[in-house]
């Protein structure tokens, strides 16, 4: 009969033993690494926290050549901190060696909205940006990556992306509204005085711009008296259609204005919040929001990345269907819709 | 006012863990799962859940019940964090709101001080961390008050402290952070939890940590550590691409002495895994010229080359090794490996006691304890002695700025 502490030890050590052999490494590129939410981003993503702590890592990290001494800092941090997953870290200013063989593939860089610029001028100044960037995923990333485009215009980026990437397919490329999606949960969290984990199920509908749809109707939240519907405990249409929409429409803004710069943070978290869903799956009975290809549900027109309700298996997303649209959303979701179309639209124009 | 409300006692406690545990459940940064942690036994979550007239535990997470490596849900711990709006702070509140200082089964409650000027950027930090939706995140206070900051902690990592800006005198800089840590140590001592693990980042870090030790004499002097974990990673990483190998696969460098320029990088210690076992790092490097000079150097200065590319001082690598100080003080450290902690010297290795001194530590049962017996050459007996020697003047001053 083993003794006590032998027993001990093997009920300790079983899961170890039995672990399977280490998985190969995964490679991840991160564009506009040397920026700031490519700081926290790849600091994450090398902590397993993006992918799972038993999966190693390679880090392709892109940049402008002026950047090169920045991103080069970066890549001697990623060093230093002698992170046991990260298996190897590649810091370049050339696409083809940055997208060479990624399975995952996170799009930070873009050129960013200054003051005074309308939105036709960024369309213009991203649109060049990741038609290039097309070229270079379908040429040299690895079969079925997985691509998040979190610069903006992220809709219409990613729209780009896709049509001039015509050989990855659609259903790979997305763009990044996880972020207000987790926000929205935060704030309805607030509202009910619960913790953000035990409320679930908001939606971000449509562009990843001011005529985003925060939307709590479908939620739910875990209380004392057990899971309820957040339309039942919030009995304040007023607040869910109007004081939480700007809340949450404006967070960035309130948050530029305390910190002096912009979220870095909180994108970078819902950015692996956002690729680990989509890889490993949502929990039963929940979804999460993505911009992805439409497929029309809900009315939406195809041909237009929109942000959705998602559950994730397999490495796969499906729309989550059959939920029941009220007309103030419906306006709201087709006001999105329409400025996504201008959107593409302008896009076209400058290509 | 971003001085806000004392944790919430209203914030409820999901009754099990998180729904993403089973993904979480090998989210330990490549360790071997930990997450029966001796130093909390299992909360009993149905007896309690009965207790509280509150209903079964949520059916989402029903199915993580029958797995049988995953925890009951733990109290959650206080971790506090000064100089919390700073580059570091940013960078290291995320990791701990994710589980990468205590473990992904280990609910936390975020204490973030700094000062006055930087209250406002200190909200925004806030505001960000409750944004990112973390399921482990159980509370955030933001605070310019220190009494408010350090009550009930269980973790103080001390970031804040008065930076030297150009053309200051070691003195002045000496005598600024002397008075901060004098003051934050009485209210560590007053209103911590009993047992608070404490640790120095802000530099001079182990004369700020001997600083705090001496004005918080209730707080065990084992209790109180500085960083030097940091340069122990950069040590690790420097061999790793030397020798062009894993870096995981790369342990038991040393760090003696002080977090400055006279720390001595040791690898006389270090080995390297390979498909024929453990290899001494200087057999493999087989360059004692290169080991006892250019790697040294460079291990000491990485700090200004990372400030010379980045035009930012090290941010995400000091917040990752301050996580990995923690983790393996409070977890403990793998079996046949040592890291380096700065503690409370006891004469080990000829060091004077009375100083915070880096060595070669052990964990286990959330204790420190210094590897005895490693053999010291002349060398590395010239060198350790001389940032000792620095220390000990670093005493000096800050005394003579307290009088």
């Amino acid at each position: 009969m083993p003794s006590k502490s032998l027993l001990q030890r093997l009920v300790k050590w079983c899961p170890w033993l039995l672990r399977d052999e280490p998985k190969r490494p995964v490679k991840v590129l991160v564009t506009g690494a040397a920026g700031q939410i490519g700081y926290a981003v790849v600091a994450m993503i090398a902590r397993g926290l993006m992918l799972g702590a038993d999966q190693p890592v390679v880090l392709h990290m892109l940049d402008l050549p002026r950047s090169r001494d920045a991103l080069n800092g970066v890549r001697m941090e990623l060093i230093d901190a002698a992170l046991p997953l990260l298996r190897g870290v590649v810091a370049t200013s050339d696409e083809a060696e940055a997208f060479d063989g990624v399975n995952v593939a996170i799009l930070i860089g873009g050129s960013p909205r200054r003051e005074g610029m309308e939105r036709k001028d960024l369309i213009a100044k991203n649109v060049p940006i990741y038609k290039s960037q097309a070229a270079a995923l379908q040429k040299h990333a690895a079969p079925n990556c997985k691509v998040l485009v979190v610069a903006n215009p992220a809709n219409t980026n990613a729209l780009v992306l896709k049509e001039f990437a015509p050989a990855v397919p659609a259903k790979n490329i997305s763009c990044l509204t996880r972020f207000d999606h987790n926000r929205a949960l935060g704030q309805v969290a607030q509202k009910l005085n619960v913790h953000v984990g035990d409320v679930k199920n908001a939606i971000i509908w449509g562009n990843h711009s001011s005529t985003q749809l925060p939307d709590a109707s479908h939620g739910t939240a875990w209380t004392e008296r057990g899971e309820r519907p957040v339309r039942e405990l919030i009995a304040d249409e007023t607040w869910l259609r109007e004081e939480f929409v700007r809340t949450v429409q404006q967070r960035g803004a309130a948050v530029i204005k305390a910190r002096g710069q912009s979220s870095s943070l909180s994108a970078a978290s819902a950015t692996c919040d956002h690729m680990r869903d989509w890889i490993l799956g949502t929990p039963k009975g929940t979804w999460v929001s993505m911009g992805v290809y439409s497929d029309g549900s809900y009315s939406v027109p195809d041909g237009l990345f929109y942000s959705f309700p998602v559950t994730c298996e397999k490495g796969e997303w499906s729309v989550v269907q059959g939920l029941q649209i009220d007309d103030f959303a419906r306006s709201k979701m087709e006001a999105s819709a329409s400025e996504l179309m201008e959107e593409k639209t302008i896009a076209y124009e400058f290509l | 006012t971003f001085s806000e409300r004392k944790v919430r006692d209203s914030w409820s406690i999901p009754e099990a863990t998180d729904s993403r545990a089973p993904v979480a459940a090998g989210l330990n940064n490549g360790h071997p799962s930990r997450l029966v942690s001796p130093s909390s036994p299992p909360t009993v979550v149905v007896a309690a859940a009965a207790a509280a007239s509150k209903p079964l535990v949520n059916p989402r997470f029903q199915n993580l019940l029958e797995a049988p490596s995953v925890t009951m849900a733990k109290e959650p711990m206080r971790v506090l964090v000064t100089g919390a709006a700073g580059q570091i702070g940013y960078a290291l509140v995320p990791m701990i709101a994710r589980g990468v200082m205590l473990g992904a089964d280990q609910p936390v409650i975020l204490h973030m001080l700094d000062i006055p000027p930087a209250a406002e950027a200190l909200n925004g930090v806030k505001m960000e961390l409750v944004d990112a939706a973390f399921p482990l995140l159980k509370g955030v206070v933001a605070t310019t008050d220190a009494v408010e900051a350090c009550t009930g902690v269980n973790v103080a990592v001390m970031v804040g402290g008065f930076p030297r800006k150009e053309g200051m005198e070691r003195k002045d800089v000496m005598s600024k952070n002397v008075s901060i840590y004098k003051s934050q140590a009485s209210a560590l001592e007053a209103h911590a939890a009993p047992n608070c693990k404490v640790l120095v980042v802000a530099n001079p870090a182990n004369t700020n940590a001997l600083i705090l030790k001496e004005f918080a004499p209730s707080i065990p002097e084992k209790n109180i550590t500085c960083l030097t974990r940091l340069d122990h990673n950069r040590a690790l990483g420097q061999i790793s691409e030397r020798l062009n190998v894993e870096v995981s696969d790369v342990k038991n460098a040393v760090i003696w002495g002080n977090h400055s320029s006279t720390q001595y990088p040791d690898v006389n210690h270090a080995t390297v895994k390979t498909p024929n076992g453990d290899k001494a790092v200087r057999e493999l490097v087989a360059n004692d010229e290169w080991l006892n000079t250019e790697f040294i150097s460079t291990v000491q200065q990485r700090g200004a080359a990372i400030i010379k590319a980045r035009k930012f001082s090290s941010a995400m690598s000091a917040a990752s090794s301050a996580c990995d100080h923690i983790r393996d003080w409070v977890l403990g450290t793998p079996e046949g490996t040592f890291v380096s902690m700065g503690v409370y010297s006891d004469g080990s290795y000829g060091v004077p006691a009375g100083l915070i001194y880096s060595f070669p530590v052990t964990c286990s049962g959330g204790e420190w304890t210094i590897v005895q017996g490693l053999p010291i050459d002349e060398f590395s007996r010239k060198k350790m002695d001389a940032t000792a020697q620095e220390l000990s003047e670093e005493k000096a001053l800050a005394y003579t700025c307290l009088n």
